[in-house]
């Protein structure tokens, strides 16, 4: 685990012992200054000795303050509870993890929804409340039962006008021809939409996707692997633009607005056969601020102007149909369920990622590797 | 011990996870690559470090002082800029190939990064101070009359180098190998970044297994082996030399 975890998890311990009587408050103090955070912060990254606020558990980065603004407020006026974070980015390892050690600090985790399906049934994960959350706020098909859709991302590309000026690439189709699109090409490293991605340039219809043909969309991959680079973080990918290395990427949407305006325009994002991922929130089993205060907040991140501020602040598009009217004209072409958009795209089955994902990813980094 | 247990009984009880190393394709596939990767990475380190550590013993006092300044400097430099600054250098759109290509020698950008190469180049690039710390020591220890009394006996430079220079400092080259060798074990952000998500070592893999497709019996599996290679590793190395020497004890 990085260091910031591990001296997370060393306050915390203290925090406790403290609390308990086991640690005197020197000692504890002296732990503090030995991880360097003052007792203040140690404090409020306790989330188990209040149950005054709700800790959310992202990836750090604008997410933070776009949370604040957007989800935070809101759920502070409504509720009288805070909100914190954690920036560590709750990968699904670490999930399991947390719940594992029965060490739960974080109320609510920024992940995917096909983690819900993978971490749900083993009992990592607590039940959504359909109570207090709402069906009808999401996508159908994305209210699942250990974690419901807030935002969606989508896997699109974006390619160098300068490459391919009068004849551009419009489809995934043209992004796996590496013939008359000569160049280099970027691809997710995690699978992810990079095999979907494969499927629909080798021709399958976009409602038959699912389940995933391994094979024929590792040997479409495999067939421009001379001409591809993988990224593995999307400032990776971001850099890789920028600096040219590829003249073609598939890359998030949100950030694909980012290298339209960092290059100029002289990359240009495609939207055509989008991949619509459903970003989800979800609840570690056992968390501190409990079910109910939980519950409320994801609420309140469904709402129609939460929905709005979360792309205006950070990208990520509604996915409460309620929304989808009120996406900005400035913010349509980056928004994947935008009037524009919305008939382009094609949508990720978080079951299926659920129960094969991690193979898939394996079979993957065999194939490029 | 955990990691051990964890080897042994995740997805479910018995040696499965070990037996993936045989049926699996892939797997035997990224231990090679690394193995190959930490070899040759080894084996460059060692030798640049041994050339500069025999220039550094070899200066003179203040000289000596500074090189060893700019060696101690080059482990403040986070390895994350490193590795982006070696993009920057050497990339498609690099320094270097836009330099080429200016003066008109290449029409095609060298693939210098985002392959193998990339990966050694970074490796190597960090390892080297590494590998010239235990070579300093041991040759700042050496007797330098018995070099003297070589050439006096009639032996050319040549000779008194490979005869006598070189088996005295075998313990600092051990030492250095296995310190290098060890450490490119367990590399991780290099490889990822310089190696255009190609080059998959076993350190990244079993990151990968923990974190993002949960399975934590072949990540513990492969974290096992890695460990027993090290100790077989040594044990070896130990058959053939006194371990003690390398680590500052006493020849007995």
């Amino acid at each position: 685990m990085s260091d910031k975890q591990f001296m997370r998890e060393t306050l915390v311990e203290g925090a406790h012992a403290f609390k308990a009587g086991k640690m005197d408050r020197r000692t504890f103090l002296t732990l503090c200054g030995a991880t360097g955070f003052v007792s203040a912060t140690v404090l409020a990254g306790d989330a188990e000795a209040a149950a005054d606020h709700v800790v959310m558990w992202n990836w750090g980065g604008q997410s933070e303050e776009c949370h604040g603004s957007a989800i935070g407020e809101a759920f502070t006026a409504a509720t009288g509870k805070g909100l914190k974070f954690d920036t560590s980015g709750p990968l699904e390892g670490k999930i399991k993890e947390m719940v594992n050690s029965g060490n739960v600090t974080a109320d609510v985790a920024d992940a995917d929804l096909f983690n819900a399906v993978s971490l749900g049934p083993t009992g990592h994960l607590e039940a959504i409340d359909y109570s207090i959350v709402s069906k009808d706020k999401t996508l159908p098909g994305y209210a699942l039962e250990h974690g419901v859709s807030i935002i969606l991302y989508g896997y699109a590309f974006v390619y160098d006008t300068e490459a391919y000026g009068d004849n551009p690439p419009t489809s995934w189709a043209d992004f796996f021809d590496t013939e008359k699109f000569a160049g280099q090409r970027s691809l997710y490293k995690w699978a992810n939409g990079s095999l979907e991605a494969a499927l629909l340039a080798d021709g399958v219809a976009a409602d038959a996707l699912y389940p995933l043909d391994m094979d024929r969309a590792l040997n479409k991959i495999k067939s421009i692997k001379d001409n591809s680079l993988y990224w593995g973080s999307g400032s990776e990918a971001h850099s890789m633009a920028v600096n040219g290395e590829a003249s073609m990427v598939m890359i998030w949407q949100n950030r694909g607005r980012n290298i339209e305006n960092d290059t100029d325009g002289r990359y240009k994002l495609v939207n055509n056969q989008a991949i619509a991922m459903p970003g989800a929130y979800i609840v570690p089993k056992g968390n501190p601020a409990g079910r109910d205060a939980v519950m409320k907040f994801i609420a309140t991140a469904q709402e129609v102007d939460a929905q709005l501020k979360l792309l205006d602040c950070l990208g990520m598009t509604p996915s409460n149909p309620a929304a989808f009217g009120s996406i900005p004209e400035d913010q349509q072409p980056y928004a994947i369920t935008s009037a524009m958009n919305i008939d382009k795209i094609v949508y990720n089955d978080p079951e299926w990622w659920g129960k094969n994902g991690g193979d898939a990813v394996n079979a993957f980094l065999e194939a490029i590797s | 011990m955990n990691i051990l247990w964890l080897s042994v009984s995740d997805p479910e009880p018995g040696l499965g996870n070990y037996a993936n190393l045989f049926e699996s394709e892939a797997l035997p596939r990224i231990i090679w690559t690394t193995v190959r990767i930490c070899i040759i990475t080894t084996l460059l380190s060692v030798s640049l470090g041994y050339c500069l550590a025999y220039a550094m013993v070899h200066a003179y006092r203040k000289e000596q002082n500074m090189m060893l300044t700019f060696l101690l400097v080059s482990f403040w430099i986070s390895i994350l800029v490193r590795t982006f600054s070696w993009l920057m250098l050497l990339g498609r759109k690099g320094l270097v190939n836009e330099w080429l290509d200016a003066i008109g020698i290449i029409s095609e950008p060298i693939a210098f990064m985002r392959n193998e190469l990339g990966v050694l180049i970074g490796m190597v690039h960090y390892m080297v101070p590494y590998a010239v710390l235990p070579l300093l020591v041991n040759m700042q220890t050496l007797d330098q009359r018995v070099m003297s009394a070589s050439r006096n006996l009639g032996a050319t430079g040549a000779q008194t180098f490979f005869r006598i220079y070189l088996p005295m400092t075998k313990p600092g080259i051990v030492a250095s190998v296995l310190l290098v060798f060890i450490l490119s074990l367990g590399f991780y952000v290099t490889p990822a970044v310089l190696g255009g998500g190609k080059v998959l070592m076993v350190a990244e893999y079993i990151s990968v297994q923990l974190l993002i497709t949960l399975k934590w019996g072949i990540a513990a599996m492969l974290a096992a082996l890695m460990l027993f290679g090290v100790l077989v590793m040594l044990w070896v190395m130990n058959r053939f030399m006194k371990l003690s020497t390398v680590f500052g004890g006493a020849t007995s």
